[in-house]
C-alpha cells in the first residue's frame, strides 16, 4: 500500500509542480522521484509485498494490480534515479532552450514540467504494471507526452522529427496492442501473474509483440526514427528518451518471454545473428557522425543490440538484459547531458568536427562524459556485471554439453567472437569519442563557470552506477533476481 | 575473521586518499598541499601489503553476490601474490615521493594522483584476487587508469609529450603521437585483449563451477571441452595477458603510453601494470600444474604459442630498442622485451618440472626476474623522467661533463643497468642463470627445440647492449644537452636511490632464501657463466661504442621505428574500420533513411494519395468507367479461376 501511495507521487505531482515556480516545481519533481528510489532500495533489502490490488475487469481482460518483483524493481529504480537527477539538469538547460526559443521561461515552464513528470511517471507505472491493457496505457501515454515534448520543444525541424518519432512508435504500439489482444483471447486473461502461472503466447502474438518491439527497442531497419528523435528532442528528453523509454521495449519481450520462451527458442539463431549485427552496424555508425547528440543515438542502436542478444541466452541472458538496461540507463543518461552542457555552455555548439580539447573548459562535464562511457562499454559500473551474464548465458546456451542449443567450441567460434567484438566496439567508439571531443589542442583555454545543475546530478547517477556493482546493492539485486521463479533460476541453476 | 580490515585498507585508502584531491580540484592552494595525503594513503598500502607478507597464508573469502553464485572476495595469499603485493606498493610509494616533485606545477594535479591512486589500488586487487572475476574488476581499473595517466596532458600542446620526431612522415603515416592519441591507441588496445579475456572467465565460470583460481579443477575443465574448447579458452584467456602486457604484435601501445608523465611510465608502463600480464599468467599456471598435464590435448599447443610469443617479443623490443633515440621509448621497448621473457620461463613450465621447495623452477625464474626487473626498470625510468627535467629533452643526449654534474642519477644508472642485464655476480645474473638453465632443458629434454635457449642468448646480449646504450648516452658519449636545470629536485634523487638500493635487498634474498637455491645453483653452471660474461662484453662494447654509424642508417631508423609495426596499428587497422563506417553510414543509414523517411516511402504516400484524388473529380463517367473496369477485372480473374458463371 506504501508502495502505491510513493508510486502514485510522481503522478500527482505532474499536476502540482505546474503550480508552482520553476525551481520549487524542479525541486518537487526530483523529490518525488527520489522518494520511489528510495523505498525501492529498502524493497531490495527487505522485501515488499509482491502485489497491489488496484481492480478487477471481466475476462479477458482480468485484474489490474501493481506488479512488485526484482524485474519490476530493477527497472523501476533505474527510471526513479534518472528521472530525479534529469529533472534537476533541466533546469537551467531548459530556461536556456526556452530564452533560445524567445519563450517566456515561466509559463513554458508549466506545460514542459507538466509533461516531463507525466513522461517519466508513466515509464515508471508502465514496469510496475501488472496486466498488459495497462502497460499498453502506459506505454502510449509515454509516447504522447515524449512526441508533445519533442514536436514543442526540438530542435531542427522538430514538427516533422516529432511526427516521424509519433508514426513509427504508434506503429509499434499497434502491433504490440494486436499482440496483447490475441494473447487475451489464448489465455483469457491479461493479468501478469495468471499469465506468469502457466500462460501460453502463441506464436502469432509473439510475432506480433515482438515485431512491434523491435521497432520501438530499436534494431537495424527500423532503427532509423531514432537518431532523428533522440537528435532532435531537447535534451533532458533525449536524456529519458533514449536511456529509459527504448530500452522499455527490451521489458515488455522480456515479460513476454517469461510467460512463454518458445518463440525466441524457435527462432534463437536468426533473431540472435539479427541483434549481432544490429548492434555491430551501430557501433560502426558511431564513428562517423559529426553531431554529438546523433552519435549517441546510434550508439543507442548499438546498446539495444545488446538486449535483443541477452534475450536470446536464456536465464542468465535475462539477468544480462535488465543489468544492461540499468548500466546503459545510467551511462547514456550522462552521457546525452553531457552532450546538452556543451550546447548549453558552448552556444548550441553539436558539431564534433569544432570541438576539441573541451575538457579544458568544462573539466567537470568531461569527466562526467567519460563515466558514461565506461558504463556503456562495462567497466567499473554496473555494466561489467551486465556483460558477465551475457557472456555466462552465451557459454551456457551454445558451449555447455547438454544446453538447449549446443554447439561445438569450434562451431560455435564465428558467434564467440562477434558477441566479443560487439563489446569491443563499444569501448572503441566512446573513447574515440572522448578523444575527439574532449582532448587534444583546445580551441579556448579559459575554464567556464557552468551551473552546477549540469553536472552534479551526472555524477550521483554514476555513483549510484558504481555503488550497485558492489554489495550491499549488487548482492541484493543479483540474489533478488535469482529468486525469481519465472526466471528459472531458482532450483540452483544459476549455482554450480 | 578480522583480517577484511586488512584487506580494506590495503585497497580502499589509496582511492580514498586521493578524493579529497579530486574535489578540490579549483583551488590551486589545495591541489598543491592535497597530493601528501595521497601518497599517505598509498603508504598506508606498504605498511599493509607487508603485514599480509609476514603475517598472512593462504585463502581468505568474503561473500559477493553470494556463495553459491560463485562471485565472491576471495584473497589468495600465497607465495606469489604477498612478494608481489609488497613489490606492487613499495615501487608505488617510491614512485609516488618521486611524483611530488616531479608533478610540482602540473595542470591536472587532481585527475593524475585520483588516477594514480586508483591504479595502485587496482593493481593490488589484482595482485591478490583469487576470484577471477574480482581480479578482472582490477584489471578494468588498470585499462581505465592506464588511459587517464597517459593522455594526462591531454593538450597536446608540449613537444615534451610527445612521442615520435614531429613532422616525420614514413609513407602516408606520421611517426609522431600526441598524449590524446597515446591514450586512445593504450585503451583500444587493451580492450581488444579485455573482452575475449573475460569471455573466457564466464566460460570458466560455467564449465568450472568456480572462479577461484587455486579451486578450479583444471585438469577435468579441460578436458570436459576438448582440444578445439581448451585451445580457444585459453587463447581468448591469453589475449588479455598478451595486450596488457604489450607482447607482438600488440606491442605498440606501450610504445606511445610514453606520452604520459614519467612517473606513469615507470610505475604502469614497466613495473606493474604492463607486468600484470605475465604475473596473471604465472599465477594461473601454478595453479593449472601444466606439468602435469601432458595428458590434455591442445594443452601443449597453448603452451609453445606463449613461449614463442614471449621469446619473440623478447627479441624483438630488444632490437628495437637498438636503434631508438627517444629515452622513455628506449626503456619501454626493454620493458616489453624483459616481459617476453617472463612469459617464456613461465611458459616453459609445462616442460620443465623441477622443483624447489614445492614451487616450480621455471615459474620462479619467470617471478624473480619480474621483481628484478620491476625494481631496476622503475629506477631508469625514474632518472630518465629527472634528466628529462634536466635536459628539456626527450631524445637521449648528455655527455660525461652533464654526468658529473647530477651524479645520483649517474650512479642509480649504472647500478640499475648492471645490475639488470644479468653480468656476473649482479642480481639478475642469477636469476637469468635459472633461464637459461630452463631453456636449455627444452632443448637437451623434451621438447628438443633449440631455438628458445638461441633467441634468449640473443635477447641478452642486444639487452645489455642498448641498457650500456641508455647509460652511454645519456652519461657519457652523447651530445652536450641544450639546456641544463640542475637545482631541486630533491624528492626525485630520493626517489630512485631508494628504488634501486632495493636491488642490493633482491641480490640479499636470493642467497638467503630456500626456494631460490636452485639460481644460485644454476649460476655456478659453465653455461650461465658464459652467457653472462658474453652479457657483460655486450655491454662494454655497447658503452664504449654507444653507435655504430653505419647500424645507425638503415637498420636504425627500420628498429627505430619499431620495424613499421605502427602500420597495422594507425594505418591497416583503422582503414579497414573507417571503411566498414563509410559503408554503414554512406550506404546503411542514407539507404534506409531515404527508403522510410524521405524518399520511398513518403512518395509512395504521396503517389497513392493523388492517385485517389485524381479520381474524386464528380464526373459521372469517370466513375462509371471505374466500376465497368472492376467488373471487367472480375470477370477475367473469374474465367481464369474457372468459376462456372
Amino acid at each position: 500500500m506504501n508502495m502505491l501511495i510513493l508510486l502514485l507521487l510522481p503522478l500527482i505531482a505532474a499536476f502540482v509542480a505546474p503550480l508552482l515556480k520553476p525551481k520549487a516545481a524542479t525541486y518537487l519533481s526530483s523529490i518525488v522521484f527520489l522518494l520511489p528510489f528510495l523505498a525501492i532500495i529498502g524493497c531490495l533489502f527487505n522485501g515488499c509485498p509482491s502485489k497491489v490490488h488496484l481492480m478487477t475487469f471481466s475476462p479477458p481482460i482480468g485484474e489490474f494490480y501493481l506488479h512488485f518483483d526484482m524485474i519490476s524493481h530493477a527497472f523501476g529504480l533505474t527510471i526513479c534515479i534518472v528521472s530525479a537527477m534529469i529533472a534537476l539538469y533541466a533546469l537551467p538547460y531548459m530556461e536556456h532552450r526556452f530564452k533560445e526559443m524567445e519563450l517566456n521561461v515561466e509559463s513554458e515552464f508549466r506545460k514542459y514540467i507538466f509533461l516531463y513528470d507525466l513522461y517519466a511517471a508513466s515509464m515508471l507505472w508502465l514496469v510496475y504494471s501488472g496486466n498488459f491493457v495497462l502497460l499498453y496505457v502506459f506505454l502510449e501515454l509515454t509516447l504522447i507526452t515524449a512526441f508533445l515534448l519533442i514536436y514543442t520543444y526540438g530542435y531542427g525541424n522538430r514538427k516533422w522529427v516529432g511526427i516521424l518519432y509519433f508514426l513509427w512508435c504508434a506503429a509499434a504500439g499497434v502491433l504490440t496492442l494486436a499482440g496483447i489482444v490475441i494473447l487475451a483471447f489464448g489465455n483469457n486473461t491479461l493479468a501478469l501473474d495468471v499469465l506468469l502461472a502457466g500462460g501460453k503466447v502463441s506464436m502469432i502474438a509473439w510475432a506480433f509483440i515482438f515485431f512491434g518491439m523491435i521497432i520501438e527497442l530499436p534494431v537495424l531497419g527500423p532503427h532509423i526514427w531514432l537518431p532523428w528523435a533522440h537528435a532532435e528532442a531537447p535534451t533532458p528528453v533525449s536524456a529519458l528518451l533514449s536511456p529509459l523509454t527504448v530500452g522499455l521495449a527490451g521489458y515488455v519481450l522480456l515479460r513476454t518471454a517469461l510467460i512463454d520462451y518458445s518463440f525466441i527458442e524457435t527462432y534463437r539463431m536468426p533473431i540472435l545473428v539479427y541483434a549481432l549485427f544490429s548492434s555491430i552496424y551501430g557501433g560502426f555508425s558511431v564513428f562517423k557522425q559529426t553531431d554529438f547528440k546523433r552519435l549517441l543515438a546510434y550508439s543507442t542502436v548499438s546498446q539495444m543490440g545488446y538486449v535483443l542478444v541477452a534475450l536470446c541466452l536464456g536465464p542468465f541472458g535475462f539477468v544480462g538484459l535488465v543489468i544492461q538496461y540499468m548500466s546503459h540507463a545510467f551511462g547514456k543518461s550522462i552521457l546525452f547531458s553531457s552532450a546538452g552542457g556543451i550546447i548549453a555552455v558552448h552556444h548550441g555548439l553539436r558539431d564534433i568536427t569544432k570541438m576539441g580539447g573541451l575538457h579544458d573548459s568544462i573539466p567537470q562535464i568531461s569527466n562526467a562524459a567519460v563515466l558514461g562511457f565506461l558504463n556503456l562499454g562495462g567497466m567499473l559500473t554496473i555494466g561489467m556485471l551486465g556483460e558477465f551474464f551475457i557472456l555466462r548465458g552465451a557459454v551456457e546456451t551454445f558451449l555447455k554439453p547438454g544446453s538447449p542449443a549446443f554447439v561445438t567450441w569450434g562451431g560455435g567460434l564465428a558467434l564467440i567472437l562477434t558477441m566479443i567484438f560487439m563489446f569491443i566496439l563499444s569501448v572503441w567508439y566512446g573513447f574515440y569519442t572522448v578523444r575527439k571531443v574532449f582532448y587534444g589542442k583546445p580551441k579556448d583555454t579559459k575554464r567556464l563557470e557552468i551551473s552546477s545543475y549540469l553536472y552534479m546530478p551526472l555524477y550521483i547517477i554514476a555513483i549510484v552506477s558504481v555503488l550497485l556493482l558492489f554489495p550491499p546493492l549488487s548482492t541484493a539485486l543479483i540474489q533478488g533476481l535469482n529468486a525469481i521463479p519465472g526466471l528459472g533460476l531458482a532450483g540452483g541453476v544459476l549455482s554450480p | 575473521m578480522n583480517e577484511w580490515i586488512f584487506f580494506l585498507l590495503l585497497f580502499l585508502t589509496p582511492v580514498v586518499s586521493s578524493v579529497p584531491i579530486a574535489l578540490a580540484y579549483k583551488s590551486k592552494e589545495w591541489t598543491e598541499r592535497l597530493p601528501y595525503l595521497s601518497v599517505f594513503g598509498i603508504f598506508v598500502s606498504v605498511l599493509m601489503s607487508l603485514y599480509i607478507f609476514f603475517t598472512m597464508e593462504g585463502q581468505y573469502s568474503w561473500p559477493w553476490l553470494g556463495p553459491e553464485l560463485g562471485i565472491n572476495f576471495v584473497f589468495m595469499c600465497d607465495y606469489l601474490s604477498r612478494y608481489m603485493g609488497v613489490v606492487t606498493a613499495v615501487i608505488a610509494f617510491f614512485i609516488a615521493i618521486y611524483g611530488l616533485d616531479y608533478m610540482k606545477g602540473d595542470y591536472r594535479p587532481s585527475w593524475y594522483w585520483f588516477c594514480f591512486n586508483l591504479f595502485t589500488a587496482s593493481m593490488l586487487l589484482v595482485v591478490y584476487s583469487d576470484n577471477l572475476f574480482l581480479l578482472f574488476v582490477g584489471w578494468e581499473g588498470l585499462g581505465a587508469a592506464s588511459w587517464g595517466l597517459i593522455g594526462h596532458w591531454f593538450r597536446d600542446d608540449d613537444d615534451i609529450a610527445y612521442v615520435g620526431k614531429a613532422g616525420r612522415k614514413v609513407g602516408p603515416l606520421e611517426l609522431s603521437w600526441p598524449p590524446s592519441s597515446g591514450g586512445w591507441r593504450a585503451i583500444s588496445t587493451i580492450r581488444f585483449g579485455d573482452v575475449p579475456m573475460f569471455f573466457a572467465i564466464a566460460a570458466i565460470w560455467v564449465l568450472a563451477g568456480n572462479l577461484n583460481i587455486s579451486e578450479i579443477n583444471w585438469e577435468s575443465l579441460f578436458m570436459g571441452i576438448g582440444a578445439a574448447g581448451t585451445i580457444i579458452l585459453m587463447l581468448c584467456f591469453l589475449m588479455g595477458l598478451f595486450t596488457k602486457s604489450a607482447q607482438v604484435p600488440f606491442s605498440e601501445w606501450l610504445m606511445t603510453a610514453m606520452t604520459g608523465p614519467t612517473t606513469v611510465s615507470a610505475l604502469l608502463h614497466s613495473a606493474t601494470m604492463v607486468a600484470a600480464g605475465a604475473f596473471v599468467f604465472l599465477k594461473v599456471t601454478w595453479y593449472i600444474e601444466p606439468w602435469n598435464l601432458h595428458n590434455v590435448p591442445g594443452l601443449e599447443l597453448v603452451y609453445t604459442i606463449v613461449l614463442f610469443v614471449g621469446l619473440l617479443s623478447g627479441l624483438y623490443g630488444a632490437l628495437c630498442g637498438s636503434g631508438m633515440l627517444e629515452r622513455k621509448v628506449l626503456l619501454a621497448a626493454s620493458t616489453m622485451s624483459s616481459i617476453g621473457l617472463m612469459f617464456a620461463a613461465g611458459a616453459a613450465s609445462f616442460w620443465f618440472h623441477h622443483e624447489i621447495a614445492g614451487m616450480n623452477l621455471a615459474l620462479l625464474v619467470g617471478f624473480w626476474y619480474m621483481a628484478t626487473h620491476a625494481f631496476a626498470k622503475a629506477s631508469l625510468f625514474l632518472v630518465a623522467g629527472h634528466l628529462i627535467h634536466a635536459t628539456h629533452s626527450r631524445f637521449l643526449c648528455g655527455g660525461l661533463e652533464f654526468g658529473k654534474r647530477i651524479k645520483p642519477a649517474f650512479i642509480a644508472t649504472i647500478i640499475a643497468t648492471t645490475f639488470l642485464i644479468g653480468m656476473p655476480p649482479l642480481t639478475a645474473y642469477w636469476v637469468k642463470s635459472g633461464m637459461d638453465e630452463v631453456m636449455e632443458h627444452l632443448y637437451l629434454h623434451e621438447p628438443h627445440i633449440v631455438l628458445p635457449i638461441i633467441l634468449l642468448i640473443l635477447t641478452s646480449l642486444t639487452y645489455s647492449a642498448i641498457m650500456a646504450r641508455f647509460l652511454s648516452l645519456n652519461f657519457i658519449k652523447g651530445e652536450k644537452p641544450e639546456h641544463e636545470h640542475l637545482e631541486g629536485g630533491g624528492l626525485m634523487k630520493l626517489g630512485y636511490s631508494m628504488m634501486v638500493s632495493v636491488l642490493f635487498i633482491l641480490l640479499f634474498l636470493i642467497f638467503i632464501n630456500e626456494e631460490t637455491a636452485g639460481f644460485v645453483h644454476a649460476g655456478y653452471m659453465s653455461m650461465s657463466f658464459v652467457v653472462g660474461v658474453g652479457a657483460l662484453i655486450a655491454y662494454l662494447v655497447a658503452l664504449y661504442v654507444p653507435r655504430i654509424s653505419i647500424f645507425s642508417r638503415v637498420p636504425g631508423t627500420f628498429f627505430n621505428d619499431r620495424m613499421y609495426l605502427p602500420y597495422l596499428n594507425d594505418y591497416i587497422t583503422p582503414k579497414i574500420g573507417f571503411f566498414i563506417s563509410y559503408m554503414v553510414q554512406e550506404f546503411g543509414n542514407r539507404g534506409i533513411d531515404a527508403f522510410f523517411n524521405t524518399k520511398v516511402i513518403p512518395g509512395l504516400f504521396g503517389a497513392i494519395s493523388k492517385g485517389i484524388r485524381k479520381i474524386q473529380i464528380g464526373y459521372l463517367n469517370v466513375y462509371v468507367k471505374i466500376v465497368l473496369g472492376f467488373v471487367m477485372l472480375f470477370l477475367i480473374i473469374a474465367s481464369i479461376g474457372g468459376i462456372g458463371l
